[in-house]
């Protein structure tokens, strides 16, 4: 080899090492901090120990019971009951959105009319006139003093979605492109960051009294993965083709068994890698939860962020000790898919 | 056994009609051919009669009884698509024992069956594997199994063997013919492949654009096609037209080309009769010849014959291919292998005066065709002078 | 014009050998076909010609000049795919002359040879249509015209018109040929369809399992095959083939029939090859079915005996199925030709047409 080679071989070994290390890096940081003794974790000491000297297990146990101690802690219970939320509400939700979306993809693959290849001048169009076209309503249910309460909101959301609709079909005899079919209909729900909902969401879910619950959060997650769940779901079920489902329904399966029998084993792939997706999407949602819960349903995000004292700041060793815990859920849960997941990641590996 | 009529069908998708007004009867037990090129609609038909369309206007019938809205699992038909539509993710065994176990037939029994029509198409050994390890004619005969298995009152057929090799092509008509008269059953074959149309089925329906050309014997098809479309689509290549115009004379009347005259002499000629009520003096009429029909030679070996140019020449082994030109319009015409002809080569054709079709130009309704009787007389034409051997190009 | 040799050429996919060590010439300004089933290398070998592969060993040369190292953008060539890429949105003028718009030629130049193209393929009347609208066929033939405007030294057509109806095939076979001979320009035609090969190139190159079987005229590989693949690919129907062996009875040299009692005699000449070899190993004799003679009566002591086993009528002609033993030959009868199942029919073996061919290898013994 060359000097000129050498050097540049070089180089990428050591481009590679660098951004390899950053990335790696948080995460064995957070790994050995959840190992330190207090000594080494707290800021009070001056030093950065970058390998725990004398490596305990006395965060996880700080984290996983109740504290007894004569410190005052903003909180007082252990984590346990944080990491049963977490369970509960992003299985339910997981379960939830896939369902649904699952149901709802199939049906817009086999069929949707409307290509959903819209120029961006529609989609902007369609949803400024959806807003414009409800803001009388709005103010006519403000004046009815009716939108506090749920049958306000729940009549609202109705006339919402039908308007929707009905602004399609209004486009549609104007402009001769693709103006969004009920695919489109469900992609508008994403193109909001559930930040920017959040307020609205708030004051209805008190109203409906879904605040602080399981499945308030369950319903939120639910509808926010929704869209995720449609998006990737029917572009699976578009890679197996039509006559599939034909041939099951001639061989004497009815339109659902077509469906249960012939079409959902080829896209198990794919339903477990959008499972393991949206999965993760609501282990991890921080501002949702922190928003809707209160007292008995904080999520571990949320439960992580109340580990503070007042003679420490942030406990560092007990965070890292639960944030080491909350991964392991999630990778548990790729590995047991794992072997679904490979098929379902290379889109299209159903070759026919 | 089933009996399939479709009365006055119309299927519209969007702004495309995809089957206009289709009336069909196929009957019991008959090897029963929907021919046409791409977009005719024969797919669409197929789709009718088992229930995966329902028609916009008219019915369809199966023994007798209107199945429009009846599911296509309860019609007891069978379906092999173009793709076949193996269950990928399925045995070979599972896939066959698919209709079977849809309807609850008890599990011994379902061996039992799978065994025997795997046997029948010697696919015995390959029930374990899945449609991905096999060939496209072991698929092939994996779809047909699956579709014998449960016994159905009728078969349909996708062009099955569209995307099979030539060679497999040629096999797979002979078994599939065969078969169909083995098992007897009625069986509607949908195929683009006049080869195929002409060579299995008992009765072929020609459609073209949702419509329905011609239904008859491939006999009678071939040698008596309704149109001018039909002429086009059923044999290959396909029959030569070439437009002339008719003029009534006190003893007959001509059909003049410019390269060419017919003549049909007497008054009462058979032409002249079916002619004269519609067609007027003057008007455009094509004379329609097939390339078997049009013979070429070297010299002016008879009264009939006129002059040619060759344009090019498509040698296919057992027979040629010639492309000629006569004046504006180009004709083929198939000469036995052994003919040698040249490019540009000045030559003499003429007509087999046994098979020539008068259709009018506009319709392109076939109007008569010459046969032992009803012959008519060819000249070569008046337009050229006798001194030089070549139409002007 | 460029006349294109290939020596050597292989291409490996991981393990899979695509194509085996291809040595071939073709003659400038012919029409030349590459024919052979699914997988037998032809598309990729019309890869490598075009630079859209690169070879695994062997060179390409155009006029003797190496191309391996030039990008497919600079050798000069003209492809045809079978999903035409045509701008829907384009009149047909523009698309045809697009290829000379990008190289900056005069608007009036363009115009110029867009006529030209257009009445080579006779769609002047369609210059000033929208491209969109037009029947598949001719969208094809637009295609056609937009790739022969900028005068690429070789055409390379992939099997261009497979997805288009058969009555449009059969034009254009004719007029593919004409359209060559008048442009003169070096063709190759990538095909697995015989009839196409056949009808319209000078040289049909024979290929399977990337292995070159035979590089010959229509007549040479229709009337003179090299072995039983390319007889039994070429021609339809296919060549009868009966298995058979070399004995000598009565004096004079037979091809015994194996799965029966039926033999032919041998002529003088391959009797002499045949007994000059040193196994009595088994021997296939193939004959077209056109060779086969069907006479309703043993009017001479040659003809042996069938019985019919299916009639497949196909319009001009029809296709005799007959049980010869235990084997099935088929053989050509005029159009109104009819027997019954099972019946007893005679035919006699052309011997001036009878091929034989090696039980083992395949090749043919001449």
């Amino acid at each position: 080899m060359s000097k000129a080679n050498i050097w540049r071989t070089v180089l990428r070994y050591v481009l590679v090492i660098i951004v390899v290390g950053m990335f790696t890096f948080p995460t064995y940081w957070m790994v050995s901090m959840a190992f330190k003794p207090k000594g080494e974790w707290s800021s009070a000491a001056g030093t950065i120990y970058w390998v725990p000297e004398n490596p305990t297990l006395d965060n996880f146990d700080t984290v996983l019971t109740e504290y007894q101690g004569k410190f005052f802690r903003a909180n007082q219970s252990s984590a346990l009951p944080s990491i049963r939320s977490s369970i509960i509400v992003s299985v339910g939700a997981t379960l939830f959105a896939l369902l649904l979306g699952t149901l709802a993809a199939y049906g817009l693959s086999r069929f949707s009319m409307d290509t959903g290849d819209l120029p961006w001048y529609i989609a902007l169009g369609r949803m400024a006139l959806l807003i414009i076209a409800m803001l009388p309503f709005m103010v006519l249910w403000a004046r009815l003093g009716i939108i506090r309460y749920w049958y306000g909101i729940l009549t609202f959301t109705l006339l919402g979605i039908g308007v929707d609709q009905a602004i399609g079909r209004l486009l549609a005899r104007f402009y001769k492109g693709p103006t969004g079919s009920l695919a489109f209909s469900i992609l508008q729900l994403r193109m909001f960051p559930p930040m920017a909902i959040m307020i609205p969401v708030m004051l209805m879910w008190s109203a409906f009294k879904l605040v602080d619950t399981w499945y308030g959060l369950v319903i939120i997650y639910g509808v926010v993965t929704f869209p995720f769940v449609v998006w990737l779901m029917k572009s699976f079920f578009d890679e197996v083709p039509r006559e599939l489902d034909e041939a099951a329904i001639v061989d004497g399966s009815s339109n659902w068994g077509a469906f249960i029998k012939v079409v959902l084993p080829l896209v198990k792939g794919g339903l477990a890698s959008t499972a393991l997706f949206v999965f993760i999407l609501n282990w991890s949602d921080f501002l949702v939860a922190l928003l809707l819960t209160t007292r008995y349903w904080p999520t571990i995000p949320v439960f992580l962020n109340t580990l503070v004292s007042s003679e420490i700041g942030a406990q560092h060793g007990p965070k890292a000790a639960l944030g080491l815990l909350a991964v392991i859920p999630p990778v548990v849960f790729g590995l047991m898919i794992q072997r679904y997941l490979v098929r379902g990641l290379t889109f299209g590996a159903i070759k026919k | 056994m089933a009996h399939i009529r479709l009365e006055n069908v119309t299927k519209r998708f969007g702004r495309t009609t995809a089957v206009k007004a289709l009336s069909l009867e196929i009957n019991d037990g008959e090897f029963f051919c929907i021919l046409g090129p791409p977009g005719a609609g024969k797919t669409t038909t197929l789709r009718l009669i088992v229930g995966l369309e329902t028609p916009d206007e008219g019915n369809v019938l199966i023994d007798g009884e209107v199945v429009n809205h009846v599911h296509p699992r309860e019609r007891d038909i069978a379906m092999i698509f173009q793709n076949l539509a193996l269950y990928p993710d399925k045995t070979v065994f599972d896939n066959i024992a698919y209709p079977l176990r849809e309807r609850k037939v008890p599990r011994s029994d379902i061996e039992k069956q799978v065994a025997a029509v795997a046997k029948t198409l010697h696919i015995e050994k390959l029930l374990d594997r899945k449609p991905g390890k096999l060939s496209g004619g072991e698929r092939q005969r994996v779809a047909i199994a699956r579709a014998i298995v449960r016994q159905p009152r009728a078969y349909l057929m996708d062009e099955p063997l569209a995307n099979l090799d030539a060679l497999l092509r040629l096999e797979m008509r002979i078994e599939l013919k065969r078969l169909q008269e083995y098992v007897h059953e009625t069986l509607v074959y949908v195929t683009s492949d006049q080869i195929e149309a002409m060579s299995m089925a008992d009765r072929i329906a020609v459609m073209f654009q949702g419509k329905l050309l011609q239904c008859d014997t491939p006999g009678n098809v071939y040698d008596f096609p309704a149109d001018r479309q039909v002429a086009t689509i059923v044999g290959s290549p396909p029959m030569n037209f070439l437009p002339c115009q008719v003029s009534y004379r006190d003893n007959g009347l001509e059909l003049t080309h410019a390269g060419f005259r017919l003549q049909a002499d007497g008054e009462r000629h058979p032409l002249r009769d079916s002619l004269q009520q519609q067609i007027q003096e003057g008007s455009d009429l094509l004379v329609g010849v097939r390339p078997e029909d049009v013979l070429v030679h070297e010299r002016q070996v008879h009264a009939a014959a006129f002059p040619a140019r060759v344009s090019v020449v498509e040698p296919l082994g057992a027979e040629t291919i010639v492309d000629l030109r006569l004046g504006p319009h180009m004709l083929k015409a198939i000469v036995p292998p052994t003919q040698i002809l040249n490019e540009q080569q000045e030559v003499w054709i003429s007509f087999n005066m046994a098979k020539l079709h008068i259709l009018d130009a506009h319709t392109g309704i076939r109007l008569y065709t010459t046969g032992e009787e009803g012959a008519l007389v060819c000249t070569p034409g008046t337009a050229w002078s006798n001194s030089s051997l070549t139409p002007p190009s | 014009m460029a006349g294109i040799r290939l020596e050597g050429l292989r291409k490996e996919f991981g393990h899979v050998v695509a194509v085996k060590e291809l040595t071939l010439n073709f003659p400038d300004g012919k029409f030349a076909a590459l024919l052979g089933p699914s997988g037998c290398g032809k598309t990729t070998t019309m890869n490598m010609i075009a630079g859209l592969e690169t070879p695994t060993a062997g060179a390409i040369y155009f006029d003797d000049r190496r191309m391996n190292d030039v990008p497919p953008g600079k050798r000069g060539v003209g492809f045809v795919f079978q999903n035409y890429a045509i701008f829907t949105h384009m009149t047909v003028a523009e698309n045809i002359g697009f290829g000379l718009k990008i190289r900056h030629v005069d608007r009036a130049t363009i115009e110029k040879e867009v006529k030209k193209v257009a009445e080579l393929l006779q769609i002047t009347d369609m210059l000033d249509l929208n491209a969109g609208r037009l029947s598949v066929n001719d969208m094809q033939k637009v295609a056609l015209g937009r790739s022969m405007i900028t005068r690429p030294r070789i055409f390379l057509l992939d099997e261009p018109f497979s997805n288009l109806d058969a009555a449009f095939r059969a034009y254009m076979r004719g007029e593919l040929k004409r359209i060559q001979r008048e442009i003169g320009q070096t063709m190759i035609y990538v095909t697995h369809d015989q009839v196409e090969a056949m009808s319209m190139a000078d040289n049909i190159a024979v290929m399977d399992f990337g292995v070159l079987q035979q590089f010959g005229s229509p007549d040479e590989v229709y009337n003179r095959p090299v072995n039983t693949f390319v007889a039994n690919f070429i021609g339809s129907p296919n060549m009868n083939f009966v298995k058979c062996s070399y004995r000598v009875e009565d004096g004079q040299g037979w091809l015994v029939q194996h799965n029966g009692n039926a033999r032919v005699p041998v002529d003088d000449r391959r009797r002499r090859l045949l007994e000059q070899r040193s196994d009595n190993a088994e021997l296939i004799l193939g004959i077209r079915p056109e060779h086969l003679h069907l006479h309703s009566q043993q009017d001479s002591p040659d003809l042996l005996s069938v019985t019919v086993h299916f009639v497949e009528p196909l319009g001009p002609k029809t296709v005799v199925h007959l049980r010869l033993g235990r084997d099935i030959v088929r053989a050509i009868a005029p159009a109104a030709y009819r027997a019954a199942t099972a019946s007893v029919q005679w035919i006699g073996v052309d011997p001036a047409f009878m091929h034989i061919f090696d039980g083992n290898s395949g090749l043919v013994i001449r």
